[in-house]
């Protein structure tokens, strides 16, 4: 129970910690965004995904309610006068009223008369279906136009707009005040409003939300300062945005000239709203809009936006075709928290970061998908947002995962490494050495048989030995130190202590040099004054073991072994020198093994190692380092 | 002899055995038995004595298992704080012993190894030697012929400068106590005891010479 508890806290503290390192950098990351919204960074990309996803719809039927008559450079040209006179105006309007439309709308600047003809176009102006503009907000000159002289006021709708940082027309202003506070409505509006008039739906308050305006059960969105992906935008009055009307034709457009020709099918005209405006480039009436897919690069003729926003309204109220809305803002991040928080999860319940990727392209496109449906549906959602914490977070913690994976890739290498080298170790120092000694005195035929069998059991022990050792020091964590003939001696004892077992048992091995052996001075005095680790422990003592074993080796004749192990002069000493006529620096030696394990680990403990000819005879061998540790 | 002897053992015949043998010896001498590790320590501290002979395989408190590590761990403890406290071994087994090797070398108080079967005079022998600052260790603790680097030199002072101790003493910068010990553990390398009955250091320097540790 005991066990099985601990082993759950230390789960939890495992998780804990993936998710201290996962999870915080990930709400970090999701609070960065929402932050780089709130001030406005996102907005344009937000604009341009808007436009984008707009762009992207299939087309639209054409709107048969709505007939725009262009007046184009060819008409201007046919006609002769810039702007064309009133009398072409008045006729281009009584050739329409033959045709009975429901309502004409006038996007042309007319506050001056453009003679000849005034008289004439004012009669036209008599009749009731016919709304010229004005301009009610004031332009960078402080300037607004007037009406048309001979319109009535409730005739009259403005054809200002609201452009957004980037130039574009997104939202339609529909109801607006004037300087001095008296309420207008745009043409679009009035337009929309004298249609549906018509067809017995009324403007009136909304019923969810008074302040919005009503054609029957359709409320029509207005836009507040934060609406989607808005950040401060100018929301005065009564704006909506435009859900525009996809495909290359959403309105028939004929020329003026194809009206006073009589070219154009009577019910195109016939109870319809027919918007006259200027579809000349000359004319300069051109607004910005990405969100219609055009080969002009991205403008549009101002009566064609008026035409779009009638549309929107005139659809939404009949045709049940959705109106362009957002959500309210708390909901905005709501969604943005969540596909963050999903990002963090996919790539921590993946854990592997080929399935993270894979699992983050499958939200991507579902969040995409998502937001296109909802669009489709009028919602704008704020996708950049979402889609940006979605990918920071699962990427981000995928390079994170990456990392890992690589680091225990590492790490796992390192380990095989080090058990490559523990096996080479184990193998080197024990049953090689055996061998070396049958070699050598094969040659000279001083082995009986029956010792160079248990020479050769010896070796067979010793070989079966090395499995042991390696299972022992390398698989387990394990504290004890193996010599080749079975002893083992825990490490955590004085590091003086355990060279001395290691000098007793490898003098015990039976190296031919050994026999003649007479004296052995030996000072192991404490040196764990710089405390070291395990693994350092044990290293010294493969390279005691080492020295001796090459003494017993190499070393010719000797009499005299001194093994020193103590503090001299502000360093450790560790000294093997043996006086046999051995090789004091053997190429054998120095390419071998021992000599790479013995520099490895005096490069680690900062200090040196040399094998050098001793004084009268035979060879030291050596390994100094400082007391002090070093400070890094 | 006026002295005091603790004697732990945690087999009360063997402390008895061991007690009558030393009243017998040292009939002025104050002995006082403990059979643990904890007891034997405290009484050490408490008496600082002149000789402890001490059982390797003792419990360390009152209801424990004997165990040698026991008996290693407060020989450690004794030549940590006492160094130069007169010790006798009692053991059966001496191999366990040899890690405390390098730490006997350097103990400057007696320290001698005794066998529980040994004949009592033997045992005397040992307990003297101890008690004289000697120095006795088996044959199988030893590693043939094994001295430490400060024994060759006084060797060398000896027989080839033939100082006398004093002069050796200023010569290495050591007490005389020092060169004292070094001498019984030189002996003591190379078998050379005082129950030989010759003259000690003479046979000593033979010795020395027929091994090579002077020329």
């Amino acid at each position: 129970m005991g066990k099985m508890s601990h082993k759950y806290w230390e789960r939890i503290r495992d998780e804990v910690a993936i998710w201290r390192i996962g999870a915080l950098p990930g709400l970090f990351v999701i609070g960065l965004v929402i932050l780089l919204r709130l001030v406005g960074a996102l907005q344009p990309s937000e604009w341009w995904m808007l436009d984008f996803l707009l762009r992207s719809r299939s087309p639209e039927s054409t709107d048969e309610r709505i007939l725009i008559v262009g007046i184009d450079e060819a008409d201007i040209q046919a006609v002769g006068t810039y702007p064309i006179s009133d009398g072409t105006l008045a006729e281009l309007i009584e050739t329409l009223q033959t045709d009975e439309p429901r309502v004409i709308g006038l996007d042309l600047i007319r506050d001056l008369p453009v003679e000849p003809g005034q008289d004439r176009l004012n009669q036209a102006f008599q009749a009731e279906n016919i709304i010229g503009i004005e301009k009610v907000l004031p332009d960078l000159s402080n300037n607004t136009i007037a009406p048309p002289a001979g319109l009535a006021p409730e005739q009259i709708g403005f054809a200002d707009v609201v452009l957004d940082a980037d130039t574009a027309l997104r939202r339609s202003l529909l109801e607006t005040f004037t300087e001095t506070g008296e309420q207008r409505f745009s043409l679009a509006l009035l337009l929309t409003e004298r249609y549906l008039a018509e067809e017995g739906i009324d403007l009136e308050n909304g019923i969810y939300d008074p302040v919005a305006m009503r054609f029957g059960d359709v409320e029509i969105p207005y836009v507040l300062p934060n609406s989607g992906g808005y950040v401060n935008a100018d929301a005065n009055n009564y704006q909506t945005l435009i859900h525009y009307r996809s495909g290359e034709e959403p309105f028939h457009r004929v020329s003026m000239t194809d009206i006073l020709n009589g070219n154009v099918p009577e019910e195109w005209i016939r109870d319809r709203v027919v918007l006259i405006g200027s579809r000349a480039v000359s004319a300069g009436d051109l607004v910005r809009s990405s969100a219609v897919d055009n080969d002009s690069s991205g403008l549009i003729y101002g009566v064609e936006s008026h035409a779009h926003v009638a549309s929107q309204i005139i659809s939404a109220v009949l045709d049940d075709r959705p109106l362009l809305r957002t959500w309210a803002n708390t909901w905005d991040y709501v969604w943005i928290i969540g596909w963050g928080l999903l990002g963090i999860v996919l790539s921590r319940v993946l854990a592997s970061p080929f399935k993270t990727l894979f699992a983050l392209g499958i939200a991507s496109t579902v969040l995409f998908i998502l937001c296109v449906v909802a669009l489709m549906g009028g919602w704008w959602l704020p996708l950049v947002p979402a889609l940006s914490v979605l990918i920071l977070n699962s990427a981000g913690l995928t390079a994170a995962l990456f990392y890992r994976h690589q680091q225990d890739l590492k790490a796992k290498i390192y380990d095989r490494q080090s058990v490559i080298e523990h096996t080479f170790d184990a193998i080197h120092n024990g049953p090689l050495q055996t061998l070396a000694g049958i070699m050598r005195h094969c040659p000279e035929e001083s082995y009986s048989r029956d010792q160079l069998y248990n020479e050769l059991q010896k070796l067979n022990h010793e070989l079966r030995m090395v499995y042991d050792s390696i299972q022992q020091e390398t698989l387990l964590p394990n504290q004890h130190f193996y010599v080749c003939n079975g002893h083992s001696f825990d490490l955590q004892r004085p590091t003086h202590e355990l060279l001395h077992e290691v000098y007793r048992a490898t003098l015990n091995r039976p190296f031919q040099h050994f026999e003649p052996l007479k004296v052995k001075v030996v000072s192991f005095q404490p040196i764990d004054v710089r405390i070291l680790s395990i693994e350092q422990k044990r290293r010294l003592c493969r390279f005691l073991e080492e020295a001796l074993c090459n003494a017993g080796k190499y070393a010719k004749e000797m009499t005299r072994l001194e093994v020193t192990c103590k503090p001299q002069a502000g360093k450790i000493l560790i000294r093997v020198a043996d006086n046999g006529s051995g090789i004091a620096i053997d190429s054998r030696l120095s390419a071998g093994r021992g000599t790479q394990q013995a520099m490895m680990l005096a490069k680690q403990l900062n200090g040196t190692f040399q094998r050098i000819p001793n004084s009268k005879k035979g060879t030291i061998c050596e390994l100094t380092y400082p007391i002090a540790k070093p400070w890094f | 002899m006026n002295c005091t002897i603790v004697v732990i053992d945690d087999h009360e015949l063997v402390l008895d055995g061991t007690v009558n043998l030393l009243k017998d010896h040292y009939p002025n001498a104050t002995i006082q038995i403990a059979q643990t590790r904890q007891t034997g320590q405290t009484l050490i501290e408490q008496l600082q004595p002149d000789l402890v002979v001490v059982d390797l395989s003792i419990p360390e408190s009152e209801g424990a298992t004997a165990r040698f590590e026991t008996g290693i761990e407060l020989l450690k403890f004794l030549m940590q704080h006492y160094p130069t406290l007169n010790i006798v071994v009692q053991s059966m087994n001496p191999k366990p012993l040899v890690r405390l090797k390098p730490m006997i070398d350097d103990h400057e108080g007696g320290f001698t190894i005794a066998d529980k079967k040994l004949r009592r005079d033997e045992m005397l022998t040992k307990l003297d030697m101890a008690l004289n600052g000697g120095t006795y260790l088996p044959k199988e603790m030893k590693l043939g012929l094994e001295v430490k680097p400060e024994w060759l030199e006084l060797l060398r002072l000896a027989y080839q400068e033939g100082l006398q101790d004093k002069a050796i003493a200023k010569e290495m910068n050591i007490s005389d106590r020092t060169v004292r010990n070094y001498w019984t553990k030189v002996q003591d390398a190379l078998s050379v005891y005082p129950e030989d009955n010759q003259n000690l250091r003479t046979q000593v320097g033979i010795r020395a010479r027929e091994e090579g540790l002077i020329d």
